[in-house]
């Protein structure tokens, strides 16, 4: 791959031909000219995710104008070049999006290559670039005068340039030398038949070129290969430069070897956090958090962050324990270190007693051999054996020790231990399930035979004619699809704001899914699995809240049930009321305000006000609890004020609704728009009801 | 994401689960209880103490909010609420556990606990009946809602009553009520001399399987500590599922499944944030305004923003989920794979356990199991798609048959169902440089093999507590109970190394002879070790190193040439004339042992 990830800079030349010809195609077809520029998106794209500083220029070729350097007396006319050489950026994306068409002219490929080759090397001077590259994107159907031919490739040679291009046409089998066995189909299009005579000759000089050695035949791609571009389409795998972590190796006191270790499998996560921004400046500065501490009491009264310090739970004990004393007393330990425990069979550490996210490769230390044969020995000692190192690991003093094992790990060109964390005591949960080997679910022959069809048509990895093993499909080939829709996503929002997102990318969508071959063989015994097994879905009992039962349906229709609840509601006021309540309290404003009302100690109005206070107060707290618990204010307001004067004050009704419409779209836009909050009576869907049937009680209620 | 996600659970399961768990621990005080086993073995009392210690140390670190009673019949003195049943000693009301509640137990442990009881409590006639109904009161007593309750009896004599078919019908009597409102009974048998016969009376007091299929009661009374450690652990950990999924076979054939975590990293708690003057917990309040006007920002006000390419990029907030949503949860099954293609170190999160929900849908259990017998008759597993929740992005995952195992005294040991490994991606991996080095010879190799069979050991994955965590609750405990000094924790995984050393002997030193050369010290710096080669000066020639023949053969014997550089090894192909097919190390060593090796 030309553009493979290095960490010395590069320079690339994108050379696009958007001469008339780009745009011909069969019926049906796509024209080379949408290819190229597809392909040349991609990898920008690519380029600009990556943030690499890698710099990149783009030459058009075939323009109606012509603006390049070498410019001069009828010599290199129609070639512009769009883009010096500098670090891709959005700009350049939009730029392409937007300002490359196919045009009229037709340009010399050769005279385009030279001002690439021109560009490279006097933008190039003074930078530290050490990879120079020529992606060339032509059709090759024009006239090029192979006069030159020699000069440029010594030229080529001298600057150490390489050259990549990009054909919208495959070449034919035996010339390419190393066709893919898989391409095989001949009614292709695009396939190296009937090329115009100046595409004869245009592959004559690319073959020329080639031999030259500036070109390796693997670095054809032609454009109409889907795939070229689903390569292309794959963002930049994430690359993080591997850190060492030199250590020894323990056993004992006396017996030590000097180790290196290096990530080799960890998880992977996006760099970047979303920030938050004003919707209208859209600008971060104006937008600030801030967390405030107050106290359980009725009043909230805040409390100063001087005035805070910390503890810690033990069962139901609170225990004040102060940071200094904390660090003082905690666990301390030697801090680097990887000691052996002891040894053990490879079969008692079981695989999915795995713990952490990382695997960790052990190597001997660099440079020197004497440890590479020391650790050569263990490996194999415990290759022979069957065996693990369990250790001890810590990767620093600051970090906390685990115990893992070291697998031996022997490959074709080199050797390692493999180092996985185990579970601590306190780790594991011993769940019991009960046994399935039971009469009533014990499966039948028959149905025992039918999963055996299943999976004999699901298998994935088989044997071709050849005898050879074929995986139809490996996960760690794929790319995280999070990453490649997060900027399929950004990338879109950059190029077209003020657009809906895109829809996942078709290849995106397959990697994801079963293989074609086995969705095709699947499909009778699948239905044959139906027949089988007979699953129901049990109905659930109980089923989520509506926004109706939440709110109490307006008046009327649940009035009925509701008298018995009330009935319920009042015995169980007569018993609290005994307590003396004198304002409306926070721990449950609704029962107090009833309370309040009944003892017709207060004015209505004054209640009131202290209802809608506290409501206010509870919804600050955007929590679902402390909003379930304002809709038992309110369901307490409507059906007391109803009681007293049959119409609800209007002002505070208004209020309260209003509260809880901003809160309502708090709280489920706000804290909890993650994820779903399971077990939760409303979901996202039921928060829109909410927030629908808020809407229309405020107009009714206006309407009254 | 399974941290993720188990961090979502504990954060809600508040709203999902309605109400406390409860476990109350009805302890037999006869005098049988408190009789020695042989060779100082602890007493059952004891034994139960030490049970009951480490349940409520595990409550403390795991789960605080559940309850937890501790009750004993078969006293002499009385003690209970109303004061209403003789006989009946409550200990420990039913409250969440706290450090007070641990040195009471620690009270009763050992000879002078037993002291302790006997004066305290005493020894007396048995009611079991009367106890049960203490313990029912117990329950109703509680005014939080409790969504699991449970009761454990320990004992050691099956016939409490010796006979008295009065006060066996009493009792029994009494647990069908107890049962009647959903508490769910256990005997903890203990050893008796002639056997526990649960026949003669436990048998219908206890709760039945909870299911058909449930391993029914223990049959054996336990013996050893850790047999009732384990019984009671089992018991005590009420099992959550994560998530409950479809496992999707094909369109229209989904499996209900549930995915338990059991295995989840222990951290140490998180601080709560006390105000200074009483040590009351505070609250938080976090409010996002703008910076101009100071007003509250509804969400409607906010939007989200990357920069990359110093290009800003906002979205709303709903389509930053969007983005993340692929599929609706579930498992998708791709296909299946032979075993070996799960490779060891395709590993990026713990794993997690997958077993049928019968209750969502009728049939699941069924499939389940048909699957998971051939999974594991052919040696396969299934390649799944896996969207945990809710705008999630899809991982995939091995589900690896396993199945039940149980041990002698019919205790489940693994239970049956699929462990879920995840998978990695293309990003996850690194790529990495590795040094090439030569590979040992079978005499280092076999040295390396008697090194380690010398320290061969049985590795069990409950063996090795967290140090730091462990830490951690002894500098509480001592705080919470004014000691002077937390409790010493042993570091389990610390490597015994005069152990070590004296288990392995001279063995160290003669592995050390054949890999190292003299002089080498594996501990020193190579940093340092270069300097030094450096400070003698590049232009003084390094003095002309030679072995002689026998030494060569010595080496060549043992395989042990690579011990040797690179320099003393030209010269010794120089020596015998022997023609190398390059100057790399084991080029050379490779054309010494060609000569000399015959």
């Amino acid at each position: 791959y030309l553009w493979s990830d290095q960490s010395l800079l590069s320079a690339l030349v994108l050379c696009m031909d958007v001469g008339f010809s780009m745009s011909n195609s069969a019926p049906g077809e796509e024209p080379p000219f949408e290819l190229a520029k597809k392909v040349i998106q991609k990898f920008v794209q690519r380029q600009v995710f990556a943030e690499t500083k890698d710099e990149l220029a783009l030459v058009l070729f075939g323009t109606d104008a012509t603006n390049n350097p070498l410019d001069q007396d009828d010599q290199y006319q129609n070639i512009t070049v769009h883009r010096h050489l500098m670090i891709p950026d959005f700009e350049l994306l939009v730029e392409i999006e937007n300002q490359i068409h196919p045009e009229n002219q037709q340009a010399d490929w050769l005279d385009a290559l030279v001002v690439c080759m021109d560009l490279l090397q006097t933008e190039t001077q003074g930078k530290k670039c050490n990879r120079l590259n020529i992606v060339l994107l032509t059709d090759l159907n024009t006239q090029a005068s192979p006069d030159n031919l020699d000069v440029i490739i010594e030229n080529l040679k001298q600057a150490g340039i390489t050259l990549q291009f990009f054909l919208p046409f495959r070449l034919e089998e035996d010339e390419e030398g190393e066709g893919d066995a898989d391409r095989r189909d001949s009614g292709h299009p695009g396939t190296g038949k009937g090329l115009s005579r100046e595409q004869k000759s245009g592959l004559e000089m690319v073959r020329h070129v080639m031999l030259e050695g500036f070109l390796s035949l693997s670095t054809y791609v032609s454009v109409s290969e889907s795939d070229a571009i689903e390569q292309l389409c794959m963002f930049k795998r994430i690359e993080r430069r591997p850190m060492a972590w030199p250590c020894q190796l323990t056993i004992g006191s006396a017996l030590s070897i000097r180790i290196v270790g290096y990530k080799a499998v960890t998880e992977e996560k996006l760099k970047k956090m979303w920030i938050t921004v004003d919707a209208q400046t859209t600008k971060r500065d104006d937008v600030k958090r801030e967390t405030v501490y107050c106290l359980d009491d009725d009043n909230e009264t805040e409390v100063q962050k001087d005035d805070i310090i910390q503890g810690f739970r033990y069962g139901s004990d609170i225990v004040p324990f102060s940071k200094v004393d904390q660090d003082q007393m905690k666990y301390k330990h030697d801090g680097k270190c990887f000691a052996v425990l002891g040894f053990a069979k490879q079969s008692m550490v079981q695989r999915h007693q795995f713990m952490g996210n990382q695997v960790v490769k052990m190597f001997a230390a660099k440079d020197d051999e004497h440890a590479g044969v020391a650790l050569s020995a263990l490996i194999r000692a415990l290759d022979e054996l069957q065996m693990v190192a369990i250790v001890r690991y810590a990767y620093d003093r600051r970090s906390n020790p685990q115990v893992g094992a070291a697998f031996p790990c022997i490959k074709q060109d080199y050797e390692c231990l493999m180092y996985v964390q185990l579970p601590f005591m306190e780790d594991l949960r011993h769940f019991t399930f009960p046994s399935l080997e039971n009469k009533k679910l014990t499966p039948s022959d028959a149905q025992l035979s039918a999963v055996d069809s299943l999976i004999d048509s699901m298998m994935l990895v088989n044997k071709d004619e050849n005898g050879e093993q074929k995986d139809l499909f490996k996960p760690h080939n794929i790319p995280n699809p999070a990453f490649q829709r997060h900027f399929q996503c950004l990338h879109h929002r950059a190029v077209s704001p003020g657009t809906p997102l895109p829809a996942m990318e078709p290849w995106l969508q397959a990697t994801l899914d079963r293989p074609e071959v086995i969705r095709e063989r699947c499909r009778a015994p699948l239905e044959e699995m139906k027949r089988k097994f007979p699953l129901t879905e049990v109905e659930k009992k109980k089923k989520l809240k509506t926004s109706a039962q939440i709110f109490g349906k307006d008046a009327e229709e649940s009035d009925a049930k509701n008298e018995k609840d009330e009935a319920e509601e009042d015995y169980n006021l007569a018993d609290i009321a005994e307590g003396s309540v004198t304002s409306v309290g926070s721990v449950d404003p609704a029962r107090d305000f009833r309370t309040l009302i009944k003892q017709k100690s207060l004015p209505f109005r004054e209640v009131c006000q202290q209802l809608t206070h506290r409501i206010e107060q509870l919804l600050s707290n955007k929590d679902t609890l402390y909003y379930m618990k304002s809709i038992t204010c309110i369901q307490a307001f409507r059906e007391q004020s109803v009681k007293v004067n049959k119409h609800p004050p209007f002002g505070e009704y208004m209020m309260m609704w209003w509260f809880l419409l901003r809160h309502a779209v708090w709280l489920f836009y706000g804290d909890y728009d993650k994820d779903e909050v399971e077990g939760s009576t409303i979901s996202k869907t039921e928060a829109n009801q909410v927030y629908r049937s808020v809407y229309v009680s405020l107009i009714n209620s206006k309407r009254s | 994401m399974i941290t993720l996600i188990m961090d979502f659970s504990i954060k809600h399961s508040s709203y999902r689960i309605t109400g406390r768990d409860s476990l109350v621990f009805l302890v037999d005080a006869s005098k049988e209880m408190f009789i020695k086993g042989e060779d100082g073995q602890p007493s059952n009392f004891d034994m139960t103490m030490q049970v009951v210690r480490s349940v409520y140390m595990s409550k403390i670190i795991s789960s605080h909010r559940d309850l937890v009673a501790l009750v004993f019949y078969g006293t002499e003195q009385s003690k209970n609420p109303r004061n209403s049943f003789k006989h009946v000693y409550v200990y420990h009301d039913l409250d969440e556990p706290g450090a007070k509640r641990v040195q009471d137990i620690d009270s009763l442990r050992g000879e002078k606990g037993a002291q302790l009881a006997a004066e305290t409590m005493g020894s007396g006639e048995t009611s079991l009946g009367d106890a049960l109904w203490c313990c029912a009161n117990l329950y109703s007593d509680i005014k939080l809602r409790l969504s699991h309750k449970r009761l454990m009896i320990f004992t050691c004599r099956d016939e409490p009553h010796g006979g008295d078919s009065v006060k066996d019908r009493q009792a029994r009597t009494k647990a069908g009520d107890l049962k009647e409102t959903g508490v769910v009974i256990d005997l903890m048998h203990l050893m008796k001399p002639g056997g526990f016969n649960v026949s003669l009376f436990f048998c219908d007091v206890i709760s039945p399987p909870e299911d058909e299929s449930e391993l029914g009661l223990q049959e054996e009374p336990c013996e050893k500590l850790d047999d009732l450690q384990k019984r009671v652990r089992a018991k005590e950990q009420k099992k959550r599922a994560m998530a409950r999924l479809n496992l999707c076979l094909g369109e229209g054939l989904n499996v209900a499944v549930g995915i338990y975590a059991t295995a989840v990293t222990a951290r140490k708690p998180s601080a709560i944030k006390l105000y200074r003057e009483t040590n009351e917990p505070v609250r938080s309040k976090t409010r996002t305004f703008h910076t101009q006007t100071g007003s509250l920002l509804l969400p409607s006000e906010i939007k989200k923003a990357q920069v990359y390419g110093k290009k800003q990029i906002v979205m709303e907030r709903d389509e930053v989920d969007a983005i993340k949503k692929f599929d609706d949860p579930g498992l998708l099954l791709i296909g299946f794979k032979p075993m070996e293609k799960l490779k060891l170190h395709h590993h990026i999160q713990p794993a997690v356990f997958l077993y049928p929900e019968e209750d969502q849908v009728k049939g699941s259990a069924c499939l389940f199991s048909a699957l998971l017998k051939k999974c594991s008759e052919r040696n396969v597993f299934a390649l799944c798609r896996c969207i945990a929740r809710r705008n999630y992005p899809p991982r995939f995952a091995a589900l690896v048959p396993q199945h039940e195992e149980v041990d002698e005294g019919n205790a489940q040991i693994t239970p049956p169902g699929f462990n879920v490994i995840y998978l990695p991606y293309a990003d996850d991996f690194r790529t990495l440089d590795p040094p090439h080095y030569p590979a040992a010879s079978q005499v280092q190799v076999d040295k390396m093999k008697e090194i380690i069979s010398k320290l061969r050991f049985k590795y069990r994955s409950d063996a090795f507590e967290n140090p730091v965590i462990q830490q951690h609750y002894r500098n509480l405990e001592a705080l919470a109970l004014d000691m002077m000094a937390p409790e010493d924790i042993e570091d389990l995984i610390m490597p015994k190394v005069e152990q070590i050393d004296s288990r392995l002997g001279p063995l160290v030193d003669e592995f050390k002879d054949l890999v190292y050369p003299e002089n080498y010290n594996p501990e020193s710096k190579p940093a340092a070790k270069r300097k030094t080669a450096d400070s003698g000066g590049g232009a003084e020639k390094k003095p002309k190193v030679e072995v002689t023949e026998d030494e060569l053969k010595v080496h060549v014997q043992n395989g042990t040439l690579a011990k040797l550089t690179v320099p003393v090894l030209k010269e010794a192909c120089k020596q015998f004339g022997v023609r190398t097919a390059g100057t790399k190390k084991q080029e050379l060593i490779d054309a010494l042992v060609a000569r000399l090796g015959s």
